[in-house]
């Protein structure tokens, strides 16, 4: 049950982060052509709102097997085979992980102490005002400018990997049990022809059957 | 040494089924790890800032969202009644009209095997049914549906934009000719054909249907002429233009189409309704659904299936340009292309062996993967030999329609194997007579530069950039 909410949770958070992103450029065209003036944050923020989709969503991808790869050579061999290649492949895509977060993790840090911030993107006054000045030390936001800070604008790194870490763990215990063939990926072809089945029912009202034949001249 | 490890692991991890994305990631980072002076944190600035420094590739979520409400059937058969009623009365003119049709989709939803479920599953049926061989029906289907890659707004170009930091608005401009100079060579061949085979036509319809059809269809072509048109006049960025055209394809989808969402099955014009009456229930359904569509479950899953899509594109995009940046601090393309001015290889015997490493490539690989990974090999070489940029773009997508209709990824293959019943070496054959054809045309692209040239430069001229 509350597993279902948090998947509902997750979905609604990735459509809302793409949403956000075609209504933030839309406005600014609009802003642009209607009344000549533009967001001083807008493109900064609409590029963080992309990476943030991007991060956040891999690991939904990877749970509804959006990530595309090449199966072509592991069909060739036997099923147990192909088990074994899977849980390899499961494990070098934690590694990789582990690469990045190790990674993230390092330069975050060091964004953090030094107390980097973005170029353009501000807090709004009420959003911070109501924190003591000790909390606005300790997430590096600074009361004469609050720009937002670069480890939280780019801490999605983090959030990002560990979910799709866990995810992957629940993968490698899938396959090493036997209830998933691996990174299975939702198929182009076969989704198009959902296509072809919706309109099958409906015949379009042309008619076909009677055209004009043989020669006309 | 780097060069080896770089590409036994990416062709490692690839092939042992690993996602695209992870394979180009790991194979570079690993690479760096081992080989570099590059510190993990750097990698993992390089791997955000891929996702948070190029504004032209917010454009590819965008066109993946408005093609994601406008890729329905209701917008098919629209198309399809529209082509019909104007070209169907030609001999062959079934098979033109599909071409046309394909085309129209095509642009609008920007994907291959959407466009051949869409309009194949109607008008193979119809064609077959109108005494066309079904062989026949299929071939022309499953090729013109290629041309959702060619004809712009195309995700595969801003994806080509991507890995080599071409303007996407040039390649925009650079696909409209050869798109349209494709489906007019397959409509005169099917032209042809009709007249040796003596191929029926329908009869003419009149005026007033293509007029009304065309109204009907304009919701669908208007998205096309807006994009394009404020693009090539140099109004909005592909960015821009791909946003509003996403706002647009939702107000279409949603309250003038009504094929989705709250407004599903409302007419326009209920039987012996008045225009004032109309307009009225009209304004005040609309009103409502307006809050309503927001939560419609057919528009999340719309949204959430567009954002799969963008999700999967993008992701993999970030890590083919951290394999990118391996590459060029590594110096591999330029060492290729030293060596290869060395041999004295012409610029016309290296396009062909683009196409032909392209063309197997195409075999096994999506369009948009086989470009992040050979576009930024390829691209250094092309520039030493003094290839245009645009114009090898162009080549580039043209060899991955070709790829679609290659055994075994070729995904139009077995979209049309579904919708007909048939197996796929059925299709196969009924395809080889076009391929022979779109190869010709890869010829004609590749060694006449100006066919795809022509369009950016006068342009260029017009805005007097030059």
């Amino acid at each position: 049950m509350i597993l279902k909410k948090l998947h509902q949770a997750e979905e609604a958070i990735i459509s809302l982060l793409l949403v956000a992103m075609t209504l933030l450029v839309f406005v600014e065209v609009v802003l642009r052509f209607g009344f000549g003036t533009g967001l001083s944050w807008g493109q900064e923020l609409t590029l963080h709102l992309s990476a943030w989709f991007v991060l956040f969503g891999i690991s939904y991808g990877l749970k509804v097997g959006a990530h595309i790869n090449v199966d072509a050579l592991v069909k060739l061999f036997s099923p147990p085979v192909q088990r074994v290649l899977a849980l390899v492949a499961v494990s070098l895509a934690l590694v990789y992980c582990a690469l990045f977060l190790y990674g993230s993790w390092v330069y975050l840090e060091k964004m953090y102490v030094i107390g980097v911030s973005m170029e353009d993107l501000e807090f709004k006054g009420w959003m911070v005002n109501w924190m003591s000045e000790e909390t606005q030390e300790l997430l590096k936001i600074y009361t004469d400018e609050p720009l937002v800070p670069l480890w939280l604008a780019h801490g999605m790194l983090i959030v990002g990997l560990v979910f799709f870490s866990i995810r992957l763990l629940e993968l490698l215990w899938a396959v090493a049990a036997g209830r998933s063939a691996g990174f299975g990926h939702h198929d182009e072809a076969e989704e198009s022809l959902h296509l072809a089945e919706e309109l099958k029912e409906d015949v379009i009202e042309i008619d076909f059957e009677h055209p004009d034949q043989g020669d006309s001249k | 040494m780097t060069t080896a490890t770089l590409f036994i692991l990416l062709f490692g991890g690839l092939l042992l089924g690993m996602p695209i994305a992870l394979a180009l990631g790991l194979s570079s980072i690993t690479t760096i790890l081992i080989f570099s002076d590059d510190s993990m944190a750097s990698v993992a600035l390089k791997m955000f800032e891929a996702l948070s420094e190029h504004y032209t590739l917010l454009a590819i979520p965008f066109f993946i969202l408005s093609s994601a409400f406008l890729s329905t059937g209701g917008v098919a058969k629209r198309l399809i009644r529209f082509a019909i009623d104007m070209v169907g009365h030609i001999r062959g003119g079934l098979a033109m009209a599909s071409v046309m049709a394909c085309m129209l989709f095509a642009a609008v939803s920007g994907s291959s095997p959407a466009t051949v479920a869409a309009i194949g599953t109607i008008v193979i049926v119809g064609m077959v049914k109108a005494g066309y061989p079904k062989e026949f029906a299929a071939g022309v289907i499953t090729t013109s549906g290629t041309l959702g890659i060619l004809i712009p707004p195309s995700i595969v170009m801003l994806v080509y934009a991507a890995a080599t930091e071409v303007s996407a608005a040039r390649m925009f401009m650079a696909g409209f000719i050869p798109g349209l100079m494709m489906g007019l060579l397959l409509m005169v061949a099917i032209y042809i054909v009709a007249r040796v085979k003596g191929l029926p036509s329908q009869p003419f319809p009149g005026f007033r249907p293509i007029i009304r059809s065309g109204a009907s269809a304009s919701g669908g072509i208007m998205l096309i002429v807006v994009v394009l048109g404020s693009i090539y006049g140099g109004i909005a960025s592909p960015t821009e233009a791909a946003a509003v055209s996403a706002i647009y394809a939702f107000l279409v989808s949603v309250f003038f189409y009504r094929d989705m969402g709250p407004l599903k099955e409302q007419p326009w014009r209920k039987a012996g309704e008045s225009i004032g009456a109309m307009l009225l229930r009209n304004g005040w359904i609309m009103t409502w659904a307006l809050p309503r569509s927001v939560n419609h479950p057919e528009v999340r899953k719309t949204v959430l299936d567009g954002a799969r899509v963008s999700i999967m594109l993008l992701f993999i995009i970030a890590n083919a340009m951290l394999f990118a940046h391996v590459l060029t601090t590594e110096r591999i393309p330029h060492q290729i292309a030293e060596s290869i001015v060395a041999w004295g290889l012409e610029p016309w015997m290296f396009l062909i062996v683009v196409n032909i490493l392209l063309l197997i490539a195409g075999n096994f690989m999506e369009p948009s993967a086989i470009l992040l990974i050979m576009a930024p090999i390829l691209f250094p070489i092309a520039m030493k030999l003094g290839i245009d940029p645009i114009h090898l773009g162009i080549i580039m997508v043209v060899n991955m329609e070709i790829g679609m209709l290659t055994p075994p990824v070729g995904l139009n293959l077995f979209v049309t194997a579904g919708i007909t019943g048939e197996s796929m070496g059925w299709v196969i054959r009924s395809v080889l007579p076009w391929m022979l054809l779109l190869l010709f045309f890869l010829m004609l692209i590749t060694y006449i530069p100006q066919i795809s040239l022509f369009l950016p430069e006068y342009f260029d001229q017009l805005h007097g950039y030059r």
